[in-house]
């Protein structure tokens, strides 16, 4: 043969579910030292393929080849042994436990016959796995002191320690900061030199063309297209992607004079956020940027009444506020559209109406029971306006993807009446389609004179959405930079501890 | 086991019919009925007006105690004292009963005095942030321990007619107590199903922190759960006191486990955030039909403990099975 015998290789690989097919002719190639980005809306049928790939699942038909050889896994114990590793978006480390041990976790180094396991042995391993990708990460640590970042590595050293030729990464980067992700680009781009092939899902464009050699592009469970990333636009990839053009986004501003909430001095008790000073208007869309950790999160916190304040003032229409609790920020007009929808934003087992309606039930009761009828038809009005899809208000929240989970929040927010809307990074997790629709609704509310603070690692997102940007560094205000005309790289250099940036100019 | 990137809506797990708790009560029901026709075919007798009657009857103390013991799971929490607390309501009740406090007073005050076990309870819980286990396992001793101290460990005997005439008696041929937990389960299936209280121990249960972003009022709605649970701990005894005559203080030893059984064979989740007051009183009457169907047949107390712990394992496994993978 002529042709080098890909690294893997997927042969019309499809995959049944009752009533359902979520895979169909899966074929395409990876090959030796390749960095291959999979992409596609949520359920193209990435994760069901990895999930093959890692043993987890089945095919009902077609075959999974690495180095020529047909893989059979019906565990996912067999994957690690044929040298596949997963590292996936949700690392599955055992908090209490040290690096090392989650490393060595579930083929132990033992002495003595397999009786004792050799900690010793397990650190020293460790370490010279860690030593070749992040030398300061402590094999003797507990996971938990890690940052996510770091975390991250440690499965990178994890997947060096099995020897592993095809790393699988699903959407590695969501919880990384910009510096964060160029060193992940680094370790991804060396261990690709060294031989190992590379599976990167994620729905970040930009990093995928940095990062990638090609991509795969996945639709409704078919592949729709391999390109080399080189010669590609990110256009052609996204209208591959969704399978229609998007519509170009471009700023509109609805901002008016009238001042909606004023922070002055705040600070928390509970977080690191001191001193923060800002006005949101009627209409405005106001960005917060900041790297993670810099109290942008906890700002939202602070102003939905979730932590306690330890000093400053909040006035909400030139009234002062004092919230003691997120239902006293509700009652005052405040929403918050949280960062980690599954542990903040829903309550999974219960339908969307129930999930939209917990803050209104009380406006929606009749005499100390619920007005049904009255509350399902507001549900759906408010559910309407956001494009739940599919439109099944009483089916449990859990079964809709990201998108519709976040429409599902927003439209709780808008059935409560609340005029200051609080997102905490509106988009993560969700697939382009709905990433655009998520950016246009909230220019909507805006325009419709809601007034919006949007938090988000995204800079593009942040610039495109936001009439005006505050920087956050250390839990203080860097910065606050109006967004015409600005630039990531300036964002960044406020954003970073250490910079001498000009002095805050306000409005 | 991999999990499913929480990303991708077309995988395999998202892909089952969303389950509504009407399709589990239908199955709690086979449950029962499967029991009832097998009872029929075993035990002479079974399948008589008068012995369903006593079926329902036994099974209407653990129901009353299941109900509550239902929305304190659903809250994501647990009861443990139910049965201690019952007990202390029990003498406190039956004492004011011999002093001559008027009936209706001492119910009142014995049902009251079980509202503020739940209410301890559940400021433990929700306000000074203790686990439900741990401190309903300290309560469970502590009550416990009260009635003793407070009867000398004796009996309190002799509970007037009066009272017992109101437990004892029958409209329309159905015992009261039936009757009254009937009352109770409407009651609760309202609170559940139509009153925001209801969204709110769902909500509670099924995830904490979304619930408090969502402005549920968290410690409120875990505190109602336990008032209400001892609240339903203390008519239970009330019931039970006008059936026997006499407030014993060792009354409702090992109640708390019929009830999480019962709960849990209804539909419950221990996790929280799922529960059903129809599959509850299904699931207290099979455990009442079991035991009333073995000894009708003789079957030796030993073996009754041991088909009760079958059924709820069994009832747990079935359960698991036609849900599918979590």
């Amino acid at each position: 043969m002529n042709q080098p015998v890909p690294r893997l290789r997927f042969e019309g690989v499809t995959k049944e579910f009752p009533g359902v097919r979520a895979l169909s002719d899966v074929t395409f190639e990876v090959a030796a030292g390749e960095i291959h980005a999979l992409l596609g809306e949520n359920g193209a049928g990435k994760s069901t393929l990895l999930r093959i790939l890692s043993g987890g699942l089945r095919p009902t038909s077609g075959k999974v080849l690495v180095d020529g050889r047909e893989l059979v896994l019906r565990k996912p114990i067999q994957a690690r042994a044929a040298g596949i590793a997963m590292i996936h978006q949700e690392l599955q480390q055992v908090q209490h436990l040290t690096v090392a041990q989650n490393m060595f976790l579930g083929h132990q180094l033992t002495r003595l016959g397999g009786l004792v396991v050799d900690r010793a042995e397990q650190q020293r391993r460790a370490a010279v796995a860690l030593a070749r990708i992040d030398p300061s990460i402590d094999p003797a640590a507990p996971i938990r002191t890690l940052k996510v970042a770091q975390r991250q590595i440690v499965e990178i050293a994890r997947a060096l320690l099995d020897e592993a030729r095809i790393v699988a990464m699903d959407e590695p980067t969501s919880s990384l900061t910009p510096s964060e992700f160029d060193r992940l680009a680094e370790i991804v781009a060396s261990l690709a030199a060294s031989g190992v092939s590379i599976i990167y899902v994620s729905h970040k464009m930009d990093e995928v063309f940095r990062i990638g050699h090609r991509a795969t592009i996945m639709r409704d469970g078919a592949v729709v297209g391999s390109r080399s990333l080189a010669g590609v636009d990110q256009k052609e990839i996204v209208s591959l992607m969704v399978g229609r053009e998007l519509s170009q986004e471009t700023h509109r501003s609805f901002v008016t004079d009238e001042v909606k909430l004023e922070a002055v001095g705040l600070s928390s008790a509970v977080s690191r956020v001191r001193d923060v000073s800002f006005r949101l208007h009627k209409g405005e869309v106001l960005g917060i940027a900041g790297l993670v950790g810099s109290g942008r999160s906890e700002l939202l916190r602070l102003i939905a009444g979730a932590d306690r304040r330890s000093a400053g003032t909040l006035t909400i229409d030139g009234k002062p506020v004092a919230f003691r609790n997120p239902r006293e920020a509700i009652a005052a007009g405040v929403g918050l559209c949280p960062e980690e929808r599954k542990r903040e934003g829903i309550i999974p087992l219960r339908s969307v109406t129930s999930n939209l309606s917990l803050p209104s039930l009380r406006r929606h009761s009749v005499g100390g029971l619920i007005a049904r009828r009255q509350l399902d038809k507001a549900a759906e009005r408010h559910l309407k306006g956001v494009n739940l899809r599919p439109f099944l208000p009483d089916r449990p929240i859990r079964l809709f993807s990201g998108g519709n989970q976040q429409k599902g929040i927003i439209a709780r927010w808008l059935a409560a009446s609340s005029q200051i809307l609080l997102f905490d990074e509106p988009t993560r997790g969700i697939d382009v389609g709905a990433k655009s629709e998520i950016h246009a609704l909230i220019e909507r509310l805006a325009s419709e004179g809601h007034s919006i603070i949007v938090v988000s690692s995204e800079l593009p997102e942040v610039i495109r959405l936001s009439d005006r940007v505050l920087v956050m560094r250390e839990g203080e205000l860097a910065a606050e930079l109006p967004s015409e005309g600005l630039t990531e790289q300036r964002i960044v250099a406020h954003a970073i501890p250490g910079y001498a940036g000009q002095s805050i100019s306000h409005s | 086991m991999s999990s499913v990137s929480p990303t991708d809506g077309a995988d395999g797990s998202s892909l089952r019919a969303p389950r509504t708790l009407a399709l589990r009560d239908a199955g709690t029901l086979i449950g029962l009925v499967v029991i009832l026709l097998v009872f029929a075919l075993l035990a002479p007798g079974f399948i008589s007006e008068r012995n369903l009657l006593n079926i329902l009857q036994q099974s209407s103390l653990n129901a009353c105690l299941a109900l509550g013991m239902t929305l304190v799971i659903v809250s994501g929490g647990i009861d443990l004292s139910v049965g201690p607390t019952a007990a202390l309501s029990a003498v406190i009740s039956g004492s004011l009963l011999l002093a001559g406090v008027p009936v209706p007073l001492a119910i009142l005050a014995g049902l009251m005095l079980g509202a503020l076990c739940g209410l301890i309870n559940g400021v433990l819980v929700a306000v000074v942030g203790l686990q439900p286990f741990i401190v309903t396992l300290g309560t469970l001793s502590t009550y416990r321990a009260l009635a003793l101290i407070y009867t000398g460990g004796n009996p309190v005997l002799g509970i007037p007619a009066s009272y017992r005439a109101i437990f004892n008696g029958t409209v329309f041929g159905v015992p009261s107590p039936i009757l009254i937990v009937a009352v109770v389960a409407i009651v609760a299936w309202v609170l559940l199903k139509k009153t925001p209280l209801g969204e709110y121990l769902l909500a509670v249960g099924g995830n904490e922190e979304a619930a408090y972003i969502a402005g549920v009022p968290i410690a409120l709605t875990k505190i109602a759960a336990y008032v209400i649970s001892g609240f339903l701990a203390a008519l239970t005894a009330s019931i039970l006191i006008g059936r026997l005559g006499a407030a014993e203080p060792i009354l409702g030893n090992l109640w708390e486990l019929d009830a999480i059984a019962a709960s849990a064979i209804g539909g419950a989740s221990l996790m929280g955030g799922k529960g059903s007051i129809i599959g509850t009183l299904l699931g207290a009457i099979i455990l009442g039909a079991m035991r009333n169907g073995l000894t009708l047949m003789n079957v030796q107390a030993f073996y009754q403990l041991l088909a009760t712990g079958l059924i709820i394992l069994v009832a747990m496994i079935i359960d698991r099975m036609t849900r599918g993978r979590g």
